[in-house]
């Protein structure tokens, strides 16, 4: 059955249909046709096509087999090293079928593990060794551990260019009978920040409420997407009213689902465009960066949101 | 009124389950008037008993009766001995105008601690030298630290207050104020203050406020009083060294009390101390989470010195009044959350499935990816969404 969501219909299913990673789809393509691999690293931002290949390359190996003999999991969403050993074991037990002697794992949002459960995940790359490769993908490949980096072959993915989202927009728009102005295919580009699965999203959203895509509903749809309270939460605090801010903050972060992370990218991106100083605007970019670099070292990410709003509310009060 | 001030006892006859205790003071007072030429082994009386049980109240009421005067120290007093002297001097030497006696009354003498430790010598030699009966109250007479006391004073062990007793003062109490409280209740009241009067008389007090006493928890109401008082040293009073242990008797953990904190330190401080205030916090979450990453415990010192004396050394200035602290409710409300919003993760974890990204991505993507889901039924079909979820993507 050919899925109706876009990111998934329109997936390249062969090396040939990739957009952009030339060298990288080149270098995979020939370890795929030789029908061994060794463990895979493909490091790079979210959207640029890690998945894509890493499913190429199992079809291409496997044929129409290749559901049995292909895992995948996400390092974020399983609880813990315990499972994902406990779901390798259980699928490494059995012997692939066809004529490739290994099965293939692909562990996506790898840097998601602790650097302790990297280490467990080391012992069992190495057990299942003979019947299993590991095809791990990452946003940072600095944040997995040198003992895993130094078992994989490495692939660096770049973010992909305009003229590469444009070559792919434009092949589902001819398929999907749309049309794409090209002031809409300049704010989608900017809108997906190089992220060719956020563009099909975006792409996809904006034709449910119209074919004919505008730059003018692109950008509606983009501008809907984004934490837009935190302008507000922002204000709340420059205007001295902490409690307030805290409880907006509070507020947008569970009604929205997005962590702290993501509340400190739109602040630090809103900065510029508080009446503020530039001198403060220099200081609470500090205090920002500062605060970012608090909350992966600490527990609790509200209380490092909390201790920036302090410093807003300081900058509201012209210090 | 607070009825543990209204209903203070004002003589030995009014006083409950103390029998014992009030025989051995009255031999002391007689034997002390008597003995003052002659020369008599010990010059004080030392009171000590768990809190609640009528301490202070014997001491006053022992001025009363023997028509004296109450002069009271405390333990800052004690600290300086020509200070000591000076505040002493007009008592020891001028007689009172009416009444013809003094007593030296100093309270909970377990209590001096740090700075004040050198007042044990000092009041050792008041001891010696005083024409008047001293007083003295503790909860415990048998720590070290009054050893040199424990010598120079006549012991009298105050009791806990029976059940029974108690459960009959709250009865009286109650006739006098013209109210009514279930037995059940007053059953409940009595035996949970475990022989404390005073916590029995406030629990009493509070719960005849309520319309409907039978949904109180005392126990809860209990462990707050003490975080209250807690979070009242960290932000009303001056930082000294012992800020640090404001938490050792707070029966909750310190997670929740780095909570605690939290939702309360915008309602004390403003501006600057404010930000001050949350630096610590911040400071404080990070030790925390270096804990947590490389359980490594001995970080815990450094969490609470942030949590206590970082937060109590951000204000400026310090704000007298009554502040009234909230409880915190983020944990609440992120459960409450939680429940809203099941389906939508319900929804968002299939649909992560489908498309091989994580479902924690496809919750952050979701405002993009619902209406590609909501306005296509084959995308249902094809996610196997149930009625529910259906229903509740069509309400978003």
């Amino acid at each position: 059955m050919v899925s109706e969501i876009w990111t998934e219909k329109y997936r390249p299913k062969q090396f040939i249909e990739l957009v952009g990673q030339d060298d990288i789809i080149q270098r995979v393509e020939s370890l795929t046709n030789s029908l061994n691999i060794p463990h895979l690293m493909f490091a790079g931002p979210a959207g640029t096509g890690k998945s894509t290949l890493a499913l190429i390359v199992v079809k291409q190996l496997f044929k129409q087999n290749w559901k049995e003999n292909y895992l995948e999991l996400n390092a974020s969403d399983e609880r813990g090293i315990n499972i994902v050993r406990e779901k390798v074991k259980n699928f490494a037990r059995t012997k692939s079928l066809g004529n490739v002697p290994f099965k293939v794992i692909f562990l996506d949002e790898a840097d998601a593990l602790t650097p302790e459960a990297q280490q467990a995940l080391r012992r069992t790359m190495e057990n299942y060794s003979t019947t299993c490769r590991f095809i791990l993908s990452c946003n940072y490949s600095s944040k997995i551990i040198d003992p895993i980096q130094s078992r994989c072959a490495i692939f660096r993915f770049k973010l992909l260019e305009k003229k590469e989202i444009e070559i792919y927009l434009n092949r589902i728009a001819q398929a999907e009978n749309l049309t794409i102005s090209p002031e809409a295919m300049e704010i989608l580009y900017e809108g997906c920040e190089g992220d060719c699965r956020r563009a099909t999203n975006l792409l996809q959203t904006t034709t449910t409420i119209s074919p004919s895509v505008t730059a003018e509903l692109i950008s509606t749809v983009i501008s809907n997407a984004k934490p837009k309270d935190i302008k507000v939460v922002l204000d709340y605090a420059l205007s001295g009213d902490f409690q307030k801010s805290r409880e907006k903050l509070l507020d947008v972060m569970l009604k929205e689902s997005i962590s702290g992370q993501d509340v400190i990218k739109a602040i630090q991106k809103e900065i510029w465009n508080l009446p503020v100083e530039p001198e403060i605007k220099v200081r609470l970019t500090e205090k920002t960066g500062e605060t970012e670099f608090r909350i992966v070292e600490g527990s609790d990410p509200f209380i490092q949101l909390e201790a920036l709003l302090a410093s807003f509310v300081l900058a509201g009060l012209g210090k | 009124m607070n009825w543990t001030e209204k209903y203070r006892p004002t003589s030995f006859a009014e006083v409950r389950g103390q029998e014992e205790a009030i025989k051995k003071i009255k031999s002391f007072i007689e034997e002390f008037s008597l003995g003052k030429l002659t020369k008599i082994r010990k010059k004080s009386l030392l009171l000590y008993g768990p809190p609640g049980t009528g301490k202070t109240a014997l001491a006053h009421i022992t001025a009363k009766e023997t028509n004296a005067e109450i002069f009271e120290l405390n333990a800052s007093d004690l600290r300086n001995k020509e200070k000591l002297k000076e505040i002493l001097r007009p008592a020891l030497e001028q007689k009172p105008l009416i009444k013809s006696n003094k007593i030296i009354l100093v309270d909970e003498v377990d209590g001096i601690t740090g700075a004040d430790w050198g007042g044990v010598t000092t009041l050792q030699m008041l001891i010696e030298t005083t024409t008047y009966p001293v007083i003295m109250s503790a909860n415990d007479a048998w720590s070290k630290k009054l050893a040199p006391l424990r010598k120079k004073a006549e012991l009298v062990k105050l009791k806990e207050i029976p059940y029974n007793v108690v459960k009959d003062v709250l009865i009286q109490i109650l006739k006098k104020e013209n109210l009514f409280v279930n037995n059940d209740i007053l059953t409940n009241i009595a035996v949970k203050a475990k022989g404390d009067l005073r916590a029995a008389l406030n629990d009493l007090q509070t719960i005849s406020k309520v319309k409907d006493p039978s949904s109180l928890k005392l126990d809860e109401r209990n462990k707050e009083t003490d975080i209250f008082n807690a979070l009242r040293t960290i932000f009303k009073t001056k930082t000294t060294n012992e800020v640090l242990g404001v938490f050792d008797n707070v029966n909750i953990s310190m997670d929740e009390t780095l909570l605690w904190l939290e939702e309360n330190i915008f309602t004390e401080y403003k501006g600057q101390e404010l930000a001050k205030a949350y630096d610590a916090l911040s400071k404080a979450d990070i030790f925390k989470g270096r804990i947590y990453k490389q359980q490594y415990w001995r970080f815990l010192v450094y969490e609470n010195v942030f949590l206590t004396y970082g937060i109590s050394a951000a204000k400026k200035q310090i704000r007298p009044g009554f502040t009234s602290y909230k409880k915190p409710d983020r944990i609440l409300k992120i459960w409450l959350n939680n429940q809203r919003t099941a389906k939508k993760k319900s929804i968002a974890q299939k649909y992560a499935h489908q498309v091989h990204v994580g479902q924690k991505r496809a919750l952050k993507e979701f405002v993009i990816i619902k209406p590609i889901i909501k306005s296509n039924e084959k995308i249902q079909k094809e996610l196997k969404l149930s009625e529910e979820e259906i229903t509740y993507l069509n309400k978003l």
